[in-house]
This record gives structure tokens, C-alpha cells and sequence, in this order.
């Protein structure tokens, strides 16, 4: 107890004694700067700061709301201003060019332009001082456009004051800002796709066309997704299969594409470029011919014909139609699969033997004791695409789905209404087989919704595809009426539009009211849908012979877990957030991680086709150049201070810091091309150890100071 | 546990109907929830609740400021209050409520209560007698079975669940925390079938009674329409009985049934009972003392199958 006590002791002396000194040096170690560094910086770093600013009009869209002359007048008596200027568009060419001549003509050592956003013209601004002489570093920006001009639009008075504070702040941090070199990484040229349904499908497609390896992952035993459920799509009526099933041939064939089915992503390590991951190929009881040789079982393996099949005993619902149908332990879930390789369903499989039997010596296909095998991977990039599963609209009481046998789902309408479901296309009631007469489809069922209980968005395709499904009962059941129940109809797509006046003249029904109740007849199992027909002002009662939901989506279930992997964030109902939800929908804020398909956000075919081409673009870009560029705002170890107590790299969101030996010491280490820079680290080390490149301590202090002392320092 | 051995104990808010027009109400809710540990003080000097639907909709100040003064009567008694009918309830609970958590109303109610040296201060909670059966905090269902002495065996009872119990379902705490479902609940069923009788389920379980809100006050005939409706969905399952939770929906559906014939010529002759007199009769309480027949529609087919 004595021992330790003391050795408490003796820390906290050696810290005191080296936060006096260790924060000024760190910056310098900091300047051993790569070779690329132009000469010119080396000079300014030790010289007493001089700071330009300039002062940007934007038109009027600052100059209207404040006194540009009042904040230049100010800004002159700033400590350490050399130079002030303005102008009416600081972004345009002559607006930098009075940046560059003026970093020449003053000597200036940081630069300051007081205009919009830094989301927004931080990189022009950067390139300009650049091009001045200076490293792009020694910019910093005062926000005085989004943040008051914009906000303070009638009150000149205060949005000059303000403005004035802005631009003394940023003064203070360019006084102390330092050179930064961004680094760089060579990526790996390979790239991971997650999920394989028709954005994964068409991302590792375009990868693998530009010549790069790609691992494309798939948790269920068949890729294809939720496109290869559908019958036919909207507005062009193509069967869904007809035009999936050649791109999930040519995914099987492409040799450049290494297909895991039946498999999910167990780990990731790494950052971009360089992403170590680790895929568990669940138990699958069945061996490809490849597999089968390299056990030595030559010309054995799965051939797809299906003799356990036949000869299993045991008897599941088949998921893939939606439980409509039954298949067996050992199985596939339809005849077009990619691969077309069995799986054991270990969880209902009752170990009987049959199917090694009926498989037979020569193919010895089967393996009941198969265990779940993990293969690593190293890739570049990845790109997401999780997809999307139904809202569980039982949850919604009200329209009784699983209470009212004849009140189905859109995804079941799919399978009920495609030659190959389990009807063979015929559309029947549940309850009895009978072809219904009339069949009401209820739109925004659980989208749109904020009683809490359902989603507040829109799930954006079921307006359309209710139309599909209201002109194919027409198309094949004479005589039948759809009743299309309906908030407004979203038909916003290519050819949309006319597709919806298409199914008005066939005939559909349509009743501008959301459902309020959906009733059962217990004797004949008719179902009358009450609403209020909002057109007509008037309640409304139809009874009809089936209901078809069309259920919101959510993201599918195993997203969140993956997402958390690959260090992507969500928004709060779920869906993965973009980098920038205009221009930057497929990138993530994790370099080298993209997203594709539904995974983001719902969307219908096509553009979840456009999205997914966009990914496979953005995410072969880093590879095909060989090399990344990383923001040089990493935090780094200060190794004197840093006591070694790891509690960084725990709370470290990116697994970015560790804890390692130096000297005898154990020390935190950085893996820089990981740190995003978010300061969490810096922010709670309680030894002052960890120095936040761009955004350090003393930076943050001085800017604090300058806008409490208000200009007083 | 107090003296008598209850376990908790309640102000026992009785409302206009029950003590008027339905007495078993209140005795069989007095002496069923006793013997579930549950002892019911009477509250007194209480007032009408105010009925929601009539003060509410004509003057909203006025309806905060009468339920207050039920609520602070309560509060000088240091108790929770319980009560038996959901238009209570509505008023009570949802005043209590917003009052709690809306300090400018509080300010308001308190100035008008200041004239009967009055003061709101929201210690108390406000709770349904079913809620209390239903809820394992309270009672629960097991409790409710154990006490059966005379289980209503054979008997086909569907339930009315009546409407501001459950709904709003984002207001009511109760049904967020204990039954998770406001568009079809089943949680009286399981009570009906603690009792020993068959709960059967029946179309548009969850339309009103045609009462609430003014309707029958406004336009008895548009009232009397959807009751009819409901007794036909009733009719259709072969019920022996209907149980409810509220005086209110209970006159509606048993007086009701009179004027119905009057008006529409249909007899139904449906017995309805609330539910604290089915289960007076389960633990062993005679129809005598429930004042089964002051009810409008007679209760004695009923009874001969279950007693």
C-alpha cells in the first residue's frame, strides 16, 4: 500500500513538471516536416504571428445584414492583424487572388477570411493561401454568413457586433496555428461488398468490370435480395426475375468477384485502404465441388440435383415465400438461386442421415458436423448494402395482420401473384382459395406515421407498386376491382406519372383516405375497410374479399450490428447516414466505407441500381489511385505526460488509439490514419497528454480568451 | 398495511351513474377489491367528475377546476384515487395529469381553487379500478382467480372496453407500460376468463357505445344507431352477457336496449354487467346485493346459467 502510494506520488510530480514545458514542445516535434514542405514555411513558423483578413460581402447576403466597414475598422486593432481587405466574393478568382498578393506583400504567416460555412469554401480558401506561400493550414475561417448574417437578418447592430467577435476568434486561433502535412496510405486493391441483392449485385459487378477483386458477402444462401421476391416491376412491368437472374449469373461467373453466401461479416480492423476483414461462413452442412476437392473428394460436391431434398423428412416454412410455402432442413429456397448449392437449416435438421445417403459415395456432398469457418480478408474499400426488410405491421393493430387471415402484406402479394410462388400466380384469399372480387390495398400502412407506433417517413415505394399490383389483378382476374386507399399518390419517377393515369383508366379504385379500421366478418372472412373518404367528405365502409398492406420498410435486421463494424453511423429510425445527403449520398463519414441500395434510405429500383453505381465509382476511386490523402488533424501522444491508463483507447470511437511499450513505458499510440480527429480522446485525458493536431488545446484556449476578453488579451 | 389488512389503500372516487342508477357498482367494487387486499375510502364531498364530453366541451376552465377540487380532496386524504368509470377517468386522470406537468394551468385552477381555500399540488395518482385488478403492482389476474369462489363456468361474455380508458394512446401511461396495445386490447379477457366465464371476441370490439363525448345528449337517435350496432355484432356471437368498465357505456348499452326497441322496434335483451359485479358474483355475492335487478334489462337468464 506504502509502495504504491509513493509511486502515486512521484507521477503526479512528474506530470506537474512536464505540463510547463511539454505543451510548447510538442508542436515543434510535430515540424519534422516530410520533404514536400516548401521552404518559405519553415521561415514563418518562428516569427511573431501576422495575420490577414479579409472580409467577404457575398453580395449582399452579409454586406445587407452588417457594417463591412465598422468590422474592418475593428478588425484593424485586432492583436497581431497585419493586413485587412474586403471584397465583394472573397471564392471568386480576383477574391483569392487578393489573398495570394497579399500573403506576398505582408509576409502574412495565417490567414483569415471571415465569409460563409467552412463546409462550404474552406477547401477554396485553403488551395488560395496555399498558392500565397503558406502551408493550407495557417487558414482559418470565421463563419459570418450562415451563422449571423443569415440569422440576424434585421438587426444590423448586432450582426456587426457579432461579426466582430467572429473574426477576433479566429484571429486568435491563426495566430497559433501550425503547419500540417496530410499523410499517405496505399490501399489494397480489392474491395468487400455487404449484401447481395441488387445493389451489392450491380456495386461488385461495376468493381469488378474496372478490374478490382471484389468479396461480395451474403447472409442469406442465395444473393438476388428482395428484387429476386418480386414479380413484376413497376412502371415498365418487366418480370423481376427476367431481368434479375443474368446479373446474378454473371456475379457467379465473374472471376474477379468471390462470392460468400451464407455468410456474414464477423470483424473489421483497419482503416481505408486497408481494412482487415474477417467473414464467418455459417455451418452449411453442404460442399461446393471446389470444397469437395480440396478435401480430396474428386469430382465430388453439390451439383444442385436435389435428391436429399426430395428425401428429408423434415418440414419448414420456406422464408423466401414468405412462409407460404414449405421446404425442407436441407434446401434451396427457389429453382433460379445463385449458387445453386444446398443448405442444411441446422436448426430444424434432425441429423437422420437420409440425404448422405441419397447423396451418395461418388458426391459426398454432406456434412452434418460442418461448424461455422471464418476466412480474413484485406480490402481497400467497402461498400454496404444491407437492404431492407418490412415494418412488422402487426404492430398496427388496427388493420388486423396475422389476427385477419385474408389481410396480407405487398411482399406477400409478390409471391401470391408470380408463376413461380407458391399458387403457381394464381391470387387467392387465405382463408378459403376462393380468387377474390374485390381487393383493397392500403397505402402508407405504417409509413408516414407518427402515432409513434409506425414510421414518420416515406417508405417510397409502395405508392408505386400498388399501382403494379392493382393493374395485374386487373390484367388477370376479370371482373375483379382494386380499391387503392390512399394519403396522396407519389409518383415522382421516370414514366411514373403516366403509369399512374395508366391504372385511373384500367379501372382501380381510388379513395383519398387513410384507414381507420379494418373488420372481420367471422362467417365469410370478408373484410370491410372503414375509413373517411377525404374528397367526398364522408365516411366510407367497402367491404371487400382481401386487404393488402402496404407495409413501410425498416432497415433489415442485421444492419445494425454490421454498420457498428464498419464504423458508419445511422439515423434515428435506422437507416445509415450518408457523408452529405446531397453531395456526397454514397460516401460515409468513415473513409473508404460507401453506401448502396436501401441500406441509406427507401428507394426503388432504379435508384437503388444509380446509387449502387455511384458506390462501386466513389469506392474504386482510392484504389485505382493507389494511395489516400488523410487530414492531418489526428491527435497524437504526448509520450512524457501520457500515464498509460488507456482509458482513451477505450472511449476512442474509431478504435483508432492503443496502448503500447516505449522506453519501458506503456504509452497510448495512434494509428493516425484512423483518428478522425474528434478530439474525444484530447478532450478527457486527465494528463493533458494527448495534443489534437489543428484543433489543440492552447488553439481552443485562445479562442475562448479572445471572445470573453473581447479583444482585451 | 393499514388496520384492516389491506394492502393498499384508495379514495374511492364513485361519479354520478354508478351510485344512481347501478349501486352493485359500487358495493360489489367495495367488497370484491377488499378481498383482494384493496381497501376504498370513500371520498367525501366529491363532485361530478366533471362528465368530459359536457363540461369539457363547453367550458374548459371550468372542467379543470372541478376535477382539481376531486383531486385535492383526495390529496388531504393522502391517498391515490381509484374509480370505476372511464369518463371519470378521462377527467380525472387527464386533469391530474395536465396539471402536473403544466405549471401556467396549475397557476389558473389554483387562483379559482383559492376561493374554497383550496390548493392543487399533484401528489396523487388517479387510477381505474380494472387497472388495478389487471396490474401485478395492485392485484394482477392470478390474485383475481385465486379469490373465485363461484367461477362463472359456461358463461359467454364479451367485454366493452369503452373508449377513454385506452385511447388516447399517447397520453395514457397506463396503457404504454401495461397492455402495449390500444387498437385491441385483450387484457379484460383475461380477467373474464379468471372468473371462469368464456371471453369471446366480436366484430368492432373497440367502437364506442354511442354515449360519450355529448352524442347522446345531442342526438339520442345517432346514439341509439351505433349502439345497435355494437348489439348486433354482440348477437351474431351467441353472448350471454356483455361486461363493461364504465356506469356510462353501461347505461348506454342497458337502458339503451329499452329505448331501442322503443325506437327501432328490435328487442336484444342482452344483460350487461360491469364488471365489478361479475366479479361480485364470482366470489360469491348474491345478485340481491349487486341490485342486479334494478338493471333495465333483465340479468336472470344470465343468472340461471351461472349461478
Amino acid at each position: 500500500m506504502v509502495e504504491k502510494k509513493k509511486t502515486t506520488t512521484k507521477k503526479t510530480e512528474t506530470k506537474k513538471q512536464d505540463t510547463k514545458k511539454a505543451a510548447p514542445v510538442k508542436p515543434e516535434v510535430k515540424k519534422q516536416a516530410p520533404a514536400a514542405k516548401p521552404a518559405a514555411t519553415g521561415s514563418t513558423t518562428q516569427q511573431k504571428p501576422r495575420i490577414g483578413v479579409f472580409i467577404c460581402h457575398c453580395g449582399t447576403n452579409i454586406a445587407g445584414s452588417m457594417d463591412i466597414n465598422a468590422v474592418q475598422e475593428y478588425a484593424k486593432n485586432i492583436p497581431n492583424v497585419a493586413y485587412i481587405d474586403n471584397y465583394k466574393y472573397m471564392c471568386s478568382m480576383p477574391g483569392q487572388a487578393v489573398i495570394n498578393k497579399a500573403i506576398h506583400d505582408n509576409k502574412l504567416t495565417g490567414v483569415v477570411v471571415a465569409a460563409c460555412s467552412p463546409r462550404l469554401h474552406e477547401p477554396t480558401f485553403r488551395t488560395a493561401t496555399k498558392e500565397g506561400g503558406l502551408n493550407p493550414f495557417r487558414f482559418e475561417m470565421a463563419n459570418i454568413r450562415e451563422q449571423n448574417s443569415w440569422v440576424h437578418m434585421h438587426d444590423q447592430e448586432g450582426s456587426t457586433d457579432k461579426a466582430k467577435d467572429a473574426i477576433r476568434i479566429a484571429v486568435a486561433k491563426a495566430s497559433l496555428l501550425q503547419d500540417l502535412f496530410p499523410k499517405t496510405v496505399p490501399v489494397e486493391k480489392a474491395a468487400m461488398v455487404v449484401g447481395a441483392g441488387v445493389a451489392g449485385m450491380q456495386a461488385a459487378l461495376d468493381l469488378s468490370a474496372a478490374g478490382i477483386k471484389t468479396y461480395l458477402v451474403e447472409s442469406d444462401t442465395s444473393i438476388g435480395g428482395r428484387m429476386s421476391q418480386l414479380d413484376k416491376t413497376f412502371p415498365t412491368l418487366d418480370c423481376s426475375q427476367c431481368i434479375l437472374t443474368p446479373k446474378m449469373v454473371d456475379v457467379g461467373r465473374e472471376s474477379l468477384i468471390e462470392l460468400y453466401t451464407y455468410s456474414e461479416v464477423h470483424e473489421v480492423e483497419g482503416y481505408i485502404g486497408n481494412f482487415d476483414v474477417t467473414i464467418r461462413k455459417k455451418a452449411r452442412g453442404v460442399m461446393t465441388p471446389k470444397e469437395a476437392e480440396a478435401k480430396g473428394i474428386v469430382g465430388g460436391g453439390c451439383n444442385g440435383c436435389g435428391d436429399c431434398e426430395t428425401i428429408c423428412p423434415v418440414v419448414k416454412p420456406n422464408e423466401f415465400e414468405m412462409g407460404m410455402k414449405p421446404r425442407k432442413a436441407i434446401y434451396i429456397n427457389h429453382p433460379q438461386v445463385v449458387p445453386l448449392l444446398y443448405t442444411i437449416d441446422f436448426n430444424s435438421c434432425v441429423k437422420c442421415g437420409l440425404c448422405v445417403t441419397a447423396c451418395g459415395p461418388e458426391k459426398k456432398a454432406i456434412d452434418l458436423e460442418s461448424k461455422d469457418e471464418f476466412v480474413k480478408v484485406k480490402v481497400g474499400t467497402a461498400i454496404l448494402a444491407t437492404g431492407y426488410e418490412l415494418f412488422p405491421i402487426e404492430k398496427k393493430e388496427e388493420w388486423g395482420y396475422k389476427r385477419f387471415e385474408n389481410v396480407i402484406t405487398g411482399l406477400e402479394f409478390e409471391r401470391l401473384i408470380c408463376a413461380s410462388g407458391p399458387t403457381g400466380g394464381h391470387l387467392v384469399r387465405p382463408s378459403d382459395g376462393e380468387t377474390p372480387k374485390r381487393v383493397a390495398f392500403v397505402l402508407c400502412a405504417g409509413s408516414r406515421d407518427n402515432t409513434g407506433i409506425g414510421k414518420p417517413y416515406c417508405s417510397r415505394f409502395c405508392c408505386m407498386y400498388s399501382l403494379k399490383h392493382a393493374h395485374q389483378i386487373i390484367e388477370k382476374i376479370p371482373g375483379c376491382t382494386p380499391y387503392i386507399f390512399y394519403m396522396d399518390i407519389r409518383s415522382f419517377g421516370k414514366a411514373y406519372e403516366e403509369f399512374y393515369y395508366r391504372i385511373q383508366d384500367e379501372g382501380a379504385k381510388f379513395i383519398r383516405g387513410r384507414v381507420a379500421n379494418i373488420l372481420e366478418d367471422s362467417k365469410t372472412k370478408k373484410l370491410h375497410v372503414m375509413t373517411d373518404d377525404t374528397l367526398l367528405d364522408r365516411p366510407v365502409d367497402i367491404e371487400v374479399d382481401m386487404v393488402v398492406l402496404a407495409s413501410a420498410v425498416q432497415p433489415s435486421a442485421d444492419t445494425n450490428r454490421t454498420r457498428k463494424l464498419f464504423g458508419v453511423s445511422c439515423s434515428m429510425d435506422g437507416w445509415l447516414l450518408e457523408a452529405h445527403p446531397k453531395l456526397n449520398p454514397c460516401g460515409t463519414t468513415t473513409a473508404g466505407v460507401f453506401l448502396a441500395g436501401v441500406c441509406q434510405g427507401p428507394k426503388d429500383i432504379p435508384d437503388t441500381v444509380a446509387s449502387a453505381e455511384g458506390a462501386a465509382s466513389a469506392a474504386s476511386i482510392p484504389i485505382h489511385k493507389g494511395e489516400v490523402e488523410l487530414e492531418p488533424y489526428f491527435a497524437t501522444c504526448i509520450d512524457e505526460k501520457c500515464a498509460g491508463c488507456g482509458m482513451c483507447v477505450n472511449l476512442c470511437p474509431y478504435s483508432a488509439l492503443a496502448l503500447v511499450e516505449k522506453n519501458g513505458r506503456t504509452v497510448m499510440e495512434v494509428t493516425e490514419a484512423k483518428c478522425k480527429g474528434c478530439g474525444t480522446c484530447g478532450g478527457f485525458c486527465p494528463g493533458g497528454a494527448i495534443w489534437m493536431n489543428h484543433f489543440a488545446t492552447p488553439q481552443i484556449v485562445a479562442q475562448i480568451d479572445a471572445f470573453l476578453l473581447g479583444g482585451e488579451q | 398495511m393499514s388496520e384492516t389488512g389491506a394492502k393498499h389503500k384508495f379514495a374511492f372516487y364513485l361519479g354520478c351513474i354508478a351510485p344512481n342508477r347501478y349501486p352493485g357498482v359500487e358495493s360489489a367494487s367495495i367488497k370484491a377489491m377488499k378481498k383482494l387486499g384493496v381497501e376504498l375510502v370513500p371520498l367525501k364531498g366529491a363532485s361530478c367528475c366533471p362528465a368530459p364530453g359536457a363540461f369539457g366541451s363547453i367550458d374548459l376552465n371550468v372542467f379543470y377546476a372541478m376535477a382539481a377540487r376531486n383531486l385535492v380532496l383526495a390529496e388531504q386524504m393522502k391517498m391515490d384515487i381509484a374509480l370505476v368509470c372511464n369518463g371519470c377517468y378521462k377527467s380525472i386522470w387527464e386533469v391530474n395529469h395536465k396539471l402536473k406537468h403544466n405549471k401556467d394551468l396549475r397557476d389558473n385552477v389554483n387562483e379559482v381553487l383559492k376561493e374554497v381555500d383550496m390548493e392543487y399540488k399533484g401528489t396523487i395518482n388517479v387510477y381505474h379500478t380494472a387497472e388495478l385488478l389487471y396490474n401485478d403492482k395492485f392485484i394482477g389476474v392470478d390474485k383475481v382467480r385465486d379469490s373465485v369462489t363461484n367461477p362463472l363456468t359456461g358463461a359467454r361474455i364479451a367485454v366493452h372496453y369503452g373508449c377513454h380508458l385506452v385511447k388516447p394512446h399517447k397520453d395514457r401511461e397506463f396503457e404504454k407500460e401495461v397492455m402495449m396495445n390500444t387498437e385491441n386490447p385483450t387484457w379484460m379477457e383475461e380477467l373474464v376468463a379468471a372468473i371462469g366465464a368464456t371471453p369471446v371476441e366480436y366484430r368492432n370490439k373497440m367502437q364506442c357505445c354511442g354515449a360519450g363525448g355529448g352524442v347522446r345528449g345531442y342526438d339520442i337517435v345517432h346514439a341509439l344507431d351505433i349502439t345497435n350496432e355494437k348489439l348486433i355484432n354482440l348477437q351474431e356471437e351467441k353472448v350471454d352477457a356483455l361486461t363493461d368498465i364504465c356506469p356510462f357505456c353501461q347505461l348506454q348499452f342497458d337502458r339503451g336496449q329499452i329505448e331501442i326497441q322503443e325506437k327501432f322496434g328490435v328487442s336484444y335483451n342482452l344483460p350487461v354487467l360491469h364488471f365489478a359485479e361479475l366479479l361480485g358474483l364470482a366470489q360469491g355475492m348474491s345478485p340481491q346485493d349487486l341490485g342486479l335487478d334494478l338493471h333495465g334489462i333483465s340479468c336472470e337468464s344470465f343468472l340461471q346459467k351461472v349461478l
